[in-house]
């Protein structure tokens, strides 16, 4: 795994509960070309898992479901090492923070 | 509004970049980028003033989706053509069934054969054993300066000085065998080997009971009770594994009780109790102190049975003990001349000691490995090449056909690693059989495990070797399109100008096949000589019964009449054409050797040599029953009585040996049996008999009638008509019959018993000639492989030259005659090195010298006729090939 800052900010934020596409670019200001290919490629080596949200809600917000991104023991391990290659700044940690009471409200 | 409008573009804008997605993932694909596009502008809905940026931010993101669908195809593409490769590969392998068979072959013998053998010699000397700092266990042996035999057992009188004198090691521990009858309730009787042994024995180990402890000093001394260790096999096989044994009382020997203090660990083998034959005793089963030497350990230094082991102390090489042990021998050379003049000390390392007679010949197959992996390497650039230049056409138009060089160089690789991970696998496969049949092969003096596991680390090794002579081999034809030369193939279809390199290679395999089937040739010739040798008896139709005393018959006159009855019961067997019995039987598995001086008329032979002379009684019709000649005189008969003259008969040996052709009948002759002095008048010769090995010379024996010994257990060897044999059960039946709890130690078919003594013989032609059937199997296909390359290269010549009116006759001969010439070259170097290397093989050989001719030219002409055949098969099929074709310029 080529562990890269964009990834490491990636990584964390998907540690700290941020599970959508967008909310990760939100979060960590990357563009979303940036992003995406980062989540195919944690995904493909099986660092992060996935799932689809529930019908239910997603009839209700007349869209189609959203995909949930979780990190995956695996790739909670490689966060270890990641985050002692490249500090995640503080500006993204609170905007992280910020953001997950947002979205959880 | 807005927000609808930069929805909108957005949501287009995903629906054409969806195109880039792999169908299989496109809905659900866009169904993602939809939803999270959707979301966010919700999100922006709720802001009271999304401002422009705001909104153009939401189309921003769905430019996103452009390096996303192109890395998810780049990935798909990569995916696909990893995929095509190896199937693109197994259809070209599938089209050359010859080359892939050939490939698949070598990576198997070559990485299979190479494994198994450096598997056994990690299993041997890599392996760890239950004692602590293995390097520092010593076991120590008597040496024969006289006869240069070593290894063997030492004397009490000897041991006991040793462990006084010696100042090297920490401790030595003297161990003297203990053999008896073991009655368990409900139990088949069994004769087990057990050891007493001197308090430093365990300290020397240094091996911590599994269970219990080990004997306290004060269990040592005289007159303590009776304590015992069990080795893990005994309490497993006999008293179930329980623990709580431990503390309680069993009846051992005869029923005598005795308190189990301590179990010892699985895996503690020390094969200690080396007879003189060189075969070993069973693994000890039970320890007991030896409460004390008694005088007559002290005196005894003529009877060696005893064994020693020790442990080096810290800072003391083997080297100084050594010295240290030949200054004690010195010593006691001087002080008991008639016993230790030509004893010295050995001090064998116990790894060594159980590495047994495969510890010489491990080096000779370590380098056979080698050599069959620099084989198998040359064998797979070899095929690689030959293959690679057949294909320079398909390369260079598949290049031209607009194929990167990286994507012909991958196909080459996936071609070379399918190859080698299957014929990889099926060399395992071949490893983990050979090491079976190994196992079952293994001769009786070497501790092996039964099952040896396979090394990981050689298996990877003999791997990573193979692949890296394929990966070599096989880019280089990739590698050379890049040269402007690519161009020349693709128009003329010639070769590549690499024959003289695959010449060279078929040169050295074929001298490696030579060397290797050359010393395979002398094993097998060794072997046949060594089966052909007459022991003096014969050994169809004969069958062997072990027994020995037991506390039932403790004096000689009951030995005689139980023994007696037990002939008869077996001679009265139908199918028993006659029965007889010995003291100490020919490669029987438990041999009693008796050996003392021998005096004619009360004097010394006036030989010169040493007048040690084997002695055994027999009984009943033993020499008819094994057909062993009558020269002159009588045998022994019924009137031979423990009242009557003392009568003796001696072997031919002896007669040529102490009487110099005189007829030695009627002579009188002083020897001592089992303590006994005999004066004996000898009344007949009988023919020499082999009794250790057949490759060990007769030995000078003397015969005395069992009536007039009765000393110990005898052997009964009992002939059968071919046509009915008896069961061996039956035999042993008729033994019960007389006394329901004797002890038969060992049963079998006299021919068995020698077949066994040449386990080592035929483990070592087995693995030797598993390697040179191997390297001829490999060199065969190489010279194949290259000789098949040449013609079909040389297809457009050889049509050309039928044109100019050369016959078939001609191009075969054409062709043979290059094959042979590399053959020819290989097989002379191979001579050399042969001739050079089997001095080292000399002590494996009976009967042969190294440079047998027989075996050179045998080897020579095989290898000669097997690259005839081998180049006779292409040029064949070349001429079958219509010229028309042939010599079509495509």
């Amino acid at each position: 795994m080529n562990l890269t800052l964009p990834t490491t900010l990636v990584l964390h934020a998907l540690a700290n509960g941020i599970s959508h596409g967008f909310d990760i670019i939100d979060a960590t200001g990357l563009p979303s070309g940036t992003v995406y290919p980062i989540l195919r490629r944690l995904e493909r080596e099986r660092l992060v898992s996935t799932r689809w949200e529930d019908h239910e809600i997603a009839r209700e917000e007349q869209r189609p479901p959203r995909r949930y991104y979780e990190l995956a023991p695996a790739g909670r391990a490689i966060l270890e090492t990641a985050r002692a290659r490249y500090p995640v700044p503080a500006s993204i940690r609170s905007r992280v923070r910020r953001l997950r009471l947002a979205r959880s409200s | 509004m807005m927000v609808r409008l930069a929805l909108w573009l957005a949501l287009q804008f995903v629906r054409i970049v969806s195109g880039l997605v792999p169908r299989a993932g496109r809905v659900q694909w866009m169904r993602e980028w939809e939803a999270e596009l959707r979301q966010h502008a919700v999100y922006l809905r709720r802001r009271r003033h999304p401002t422009w940026t705001m909104n153009l931010g939401l189309v921003q993101r769905a430019l996103g989706a452009l390096p996303d669908a192109a890395w998810i195809r780049r990935q798909f593409t990569l995916d696909a053509d990893a995929v095509h490769d190896a199937g693109h590969a197994l259809r070209v392998l599938a089209t050359a069934p010859g080359f892939t068979g050939a490939m698949l072959l070598v990576f198997a013998v070559g990485i299979g054969s190479s494994t198994a053998i450096v598997s056994v010699a990690d299993a041997l000397f890599i392996r760890p054993l239950a004692v602590a700092q293995p390097d520092r266990v010593m076991t120590l042996w008597q040496f024969n300066r006289e006869t240069a035999k070593g290894r063997l057992d030492v004397a009490p009188g000897n041991a006991i000085d040793w462990s006084m004198r010696a100042r090297s090691f920490d401790a030595v521990g003297l161990a003297e065998p203990f053999m008896f009858n073991l009655n368990l309730a409900g139990r088949e009787p069994d004769y087990i080997v057990t050891a007493r042994v001197t308090e430093p024995f365990f300290t020397a180990l240094g091996t911590p009971p599994l269970h219990g402890r080990l004997f306290l000093s004060e269990e040592y001394r005289r007159g303590a009770g009776r304590v015992v260790i069990l080795s893990h096999e005994l309490w497993t096989s006999r008293f179930g594994g329980d623990p709580s044994i431990v503390g309680t009382s069993v009846r051992l020997e005869g029923g005598i009780a005795y308190t189990v203090v301590g179990i010892m660990p699985a895996g503690l083998e020390l094969r200690l109790f080396h007879d003189n034959s060189g075969a070993r005793r069973p693994e000890t089963r039970a320890w007991m102190p030896k409460q004390g030497f008694e005088d007559a350990d002290v005196a005894n230094r003529s009877g060696a049975f005893w064994n020693v082991v020790a442990r080096l102390r810290r800072g003391v090489s083997i080297e100084e003990a050594r010295a240290e042990l030949g200054a004690i021998s010195v010593q006691l050379a001087r002080e008991f001349p008639q016993t230790n003049a030509r004893i010295s000390a050995e001090v064998v390392p116990l790894r060594a000691h159980l590495t047994g007679s495969l510890g010489d010949v491990l080096p000779l197959l370590l380098a056979a490995a080698a050599m069959l992996l620099i084989v198998a390497c040359a064998n797979v650039a070899n095929l690689l090449l030959a293959r690679g230049a057949a294909r320079n056409r398909e390369f260079a138009v598949r290049q031209a056909l607009g194929a990167s060089r990286v994507r012909l160089v991958r196909q080459m690789l996936v071609e070379s690693l399918l190859l080698a991970v299957a014929g990889g696998s099926i060399g395992l496969i071949l490893t983990r059989w050979t090491l079976d049949v190994i196992g079952r092969l293994k001769p009786q003096d070497i501790a092996l495990v039964d099952r040896i596991p396979i090394d990981g680390r050689a298996a990877a090794i003999a791997f990573g070797v193979t692949m890296v002579a394929a990966v070599i081999a096989g880019l280089t034809p990739a590698l050379h399109l890049s040269r402007p030369s690519a161009v020349n193939a693709l128009r003329e279809g010639r070769g590549s100008p690499r024959r003289g390199v695959r010449g060279a290679l078929v040169v050295v395999e074929v001298a490696a096949a030579v060397v290797l089937t050359v010393g395979a040739g002398l094993l097998v010739r060794s072997f046949i000589l060594i089966q052909r040798v007459d022991p003096g008896f014969s050994r169809e139709d004969v069958s062997v019964l072990q027994l020995f005393s037991s506390p039932r018959t403790d004096t000689p006159a009951k030995r005689v009449v139980f023994y007696q009855q037990v002939l008869d019961r077996l001679s009265s067997l139908p199918g028993v054409l006659a029965a007889g019995a010995v003291t100490s039987m020919p490669f029987a598995e438990a041999r009693v050797i008796v050996r003392g001086p021998l005096t004619i008329s009360g004097r010394p032979p006036a030989s010169g040599e040493s007048a040690l002379v084997y002695t055994s009684a027999v009984s009943g019709d033993y020499f008819r029953v094994m057909d062993v000649p009558l020269i002159a005189g009588r045998l022994f008969d019924r009137t031979d009585t423990p009242t009557s003259r003392q009568v003796a008969l001696v072997s031919r040996r002896a007669a040529q040996q102490f009487w110099h052709g005189e007829d030695p009948v009627r002579s009188r002759i002083g020897f001592r049996f089992y303590g006994q002095a005999y004066d004996a008048e000898v009344v007949g010769v009988v023919g020499d008999v082999r009794h250790e090995a057949l490759d060990r010379p007769e030995a000078a024996e003397v015969f005395l009638p069992y009536s007039q010994a009765g000393s110990t257990g005898l052997s009964f060897v009992v002939r059968t008509a071919s046509a009915s044999p008896v069961s061996l059960q039956a035999m042993k039946e008729q033994v019960w019959s007389v006394d329901p709890i004797q002890t038969v130690y060992s049963v079998g078919r006299l021919d068995q018993l020698i077949s066994k003594t040449l386990v080592g013989q035929r483990f070592n032609l087995f693995v030797l000639g598993g390697f040179a059937l191997a390297t001829l199997l490999l060199a065969s296909a190489g010279v194949y492989g290259v000789m098949s390359f040449s013609t079909s290269q040389r297809t457009q010549e050889f049509g050309l030259r039928l044109a100019l009116g050369a016959t078939g006759r001609d191009i075969i001969g054409l062709v043979l005659g290059e094959g042979l010439k590399l053959t020819g070259v290989g097989v002379m170097i191979g001579v050399g090195l042969a001739l050079l290397l089997a001095r080292f093989a000399r002590q494996l050989l009976f009967g042969v010298t190294a440079s047998d001719p027989l075996t050179f030219a045998v080897v020579t002409l095989t290898l000669m006729a097997i690259a005839a055949a081998a180049s006779y098969l292409p040029a064949s099929r070349a001429l079958k090939i219509d010229p028309s074709i042939s010599l079509r310029v495509d």
